[in-house]
């Protein structure tokens, strides 16, 4: 067996590029980006020496970091339920690993999203929290993700604790594209609708924000894939001390029987 | 020679035999009724105690859509938990499980008996609230028509209940994980049913909204019964 694939070896470059590209979409973000209006102002007002109407929002560069994980957060839980879907096809637990894996790496980047999220509420609406349609819904995929987690630990059986999972994974996936559309659905909702053709996104704002949802992608891939190689590894270990374990128990009843043929043989 | 004709109940005859065995099993005991009807009850008592202060202050019809669905989801969380307690009890489902049929059928027939408890509660609790905290108020003249969003939120309590305690049926600390999974899972529908129910308690020239919530509770219905019924064939199996 090969100790590491053509994939694992890519990966920790994977990670590099990733991490180069959000820095640099971070940068450009700071750098080149132009500022966006916010809220207006009310009447012309002077703020710092310039009579301005509306106000200039420095707090929207979190969406250079708040949007790309969010998306990766989605794209994660995707994973969750392709391989949770492959699990109850298949039942290999390899899948369940996997899918188990997929969600750790989607709670992650959801608590980077709600930390991010949270703050830029505070700075461009005024508050921590209110019960907006995305917010809410986003809360609910969160504490779903987390449940995913306690319903495991509440199940001793693997095969049970895996297929259950897996099912709550599948269920889990359909609060994901309603989170995605709330937007659409609710024309109320203060968050603007982002991906769409008639988008106003000047290029300015669109390669920092496009580079930092790649960077994130690869990111985010690369953890899922370390964290696998990890989880892989940690299995082959406990199997391995199991079966020596085994051997050596196996080893000790064949001298020790030996050792009593000898004892009769010599009598 | 004699020709022995062997046919395959229909799912049709399946599904009414299993649902008349829980519907019996209820009637006999009258177990889950009671508990729920009992703790409907008492919630509307906290009610009463945490709006004694308040209730001449505000217009208490803006938060009464809220409050009847705080009582719903409490009560069928209660009853949810119950609904599988008696197939575990000498290995009942083990019995049904080895009858040759779609697991789905099982699904579908608890997730009717839960429905039918829920209904039954509810006859009694909404006219309860009513009676309680709405006697001097106003609703608006849709208030009949929550009827709808009750029961469209009810189906997918039922439904979503059903397919989530059966899950929790085996886990440690069933009670508990039961509402871990429930609420989250429960929630876009809550919302859709609460601001409809609010909505024609309240009254409002905007009879569109009211469509939209009831057609996005609806469909939550639909995606999650459809899953229930193509998952709980691997739940039961497992």
């Amino acid at each position: 067996m090969r100790s590491s694939s053509l994939s694992d070896r890519i990966v920790p470059l994977a990670l590099v590029v990733g991490a180069l590209l959000t820095t640099a979409a971070f940068l450009l973000a700071f750098l080149v980006a132009p500022l966006v209006a916010g809220a207006s102002v009310g009447s012309t007002e002077i703020i710092g020496g310039i009579a301005v109407s509306n106000k200039l929002l420095l707090s929207q560069k979190i969406f250079f970091f708040h949007v790309p994980v969010a998306i990766v957060s989605f794209a994660a839980l995707a994973f969750t339920a392709f391989y949770s879907i492959r699990y109850l096809m298949t039942k290999e637990s390899r899948f369940d690993t996997r899918s188990r894996t997929a969600t750790e790496i989607a709670l992650v980047f959801i608590i980077a999203t709600m930390a991010s999220g949270d703050l830029w509420t505070r700075f461009d609406w005024g508050v921590w929290w209110v019960w907006e349609p995305r917010l809410t819904t986003y809360f609910i995929l969160m504490l779903l993700v987390i449940a995913y987690f306690i319903l495991r630990t509440a199940i001793d059986a693997p095969e049970r604790k895996a297929t259950f999972a897996a099912v709550f994974g599948i269920i889990t996936f359909v609060d994901a594209p309603i989170c995605f559309m709330i937007t659409r659905l609710v024309p109320s909702s203060i968050h603007p609708v982002v991906f769409s053709t008639e988008s106003s996104m000047s290029p300015l704002v669109l390669v920092p924000f496009l580079l930092a949802l790649f960077g994130m992608l690869l990111v985010g891939f690369s953890l899922y894939r370390l964290r696998l190689r990890q989880v892989t590894l940690t299995n082959r270990i406990e199997f391995l001390k199991l079966q020596l374990e085994e051997k050596r128990q196996a080893e000790s009843r064949k001298k020790r029987m030996m050792e009593e043929t000898k004892a009769i043989t010599v009598e | 020679m004699v020709r022995t004709e062997m046919r395959n109940p229909s799912t049709l005859c399946q599904f009414r035999i299993l649902l008349t065995k829980d519907l019996r099993i209820e009637f006999r005991t009258k177990e889950m009724v009671t508990s729920m009807g009992l703790y409907a009850l008492l919630v509307l008592t906290v009610y009463g105690a945490s709006l004694a202060q308040t209730a001449w202050g505000f217009n208490i019809l803006q938060m009464s859509g809220g409050l009847l669905w705080v009582v719903i989801i409490f009560t069928s969380l209660l009853g949810l938990n119950r609904s599988f307690s008696q197939e575990k009890e000498f290995a009942a489902l083990d019995g049904i499980l080895l009858v040759p049929m779609d697991r789905s059928v099982i699904f579908l027939a608890k997730m009717t008996a839960n429905l039918i408890f829920l209904l039954v509660i509810q006859i009694i609790t909404v006219p309860l609230f009513i009676f309680f905290f709405l006697a001097t108020t106003t609703p608006a003249e849709t208030a009949l028509l929550i009827v709808i969003p009750l029961l469209v939120g009810s189906i997918g309590i039922a439904g979503i209940g059903t397919l989530l305690s059966t899950i929790t049926m085996h886990t440690r600390g069933k009670d508990v994980l039961l509402a871990v999974l429930f609420i989250p899972l429960i929630f876009p529908l809550l919302y859709a049913c609460v601001s409809a129910t609010s909505m024609m308690l309240v009254g409002t020239d905007d009879l569109g909204a009211i469509w939209r919530s009831l057609a996005l509770a609806g469909g939550y219905d639909v995606i999650m019964i459809l899953l229930g019924w193509v998952l709980y064939d691997f739940l039961l199996s497992a």
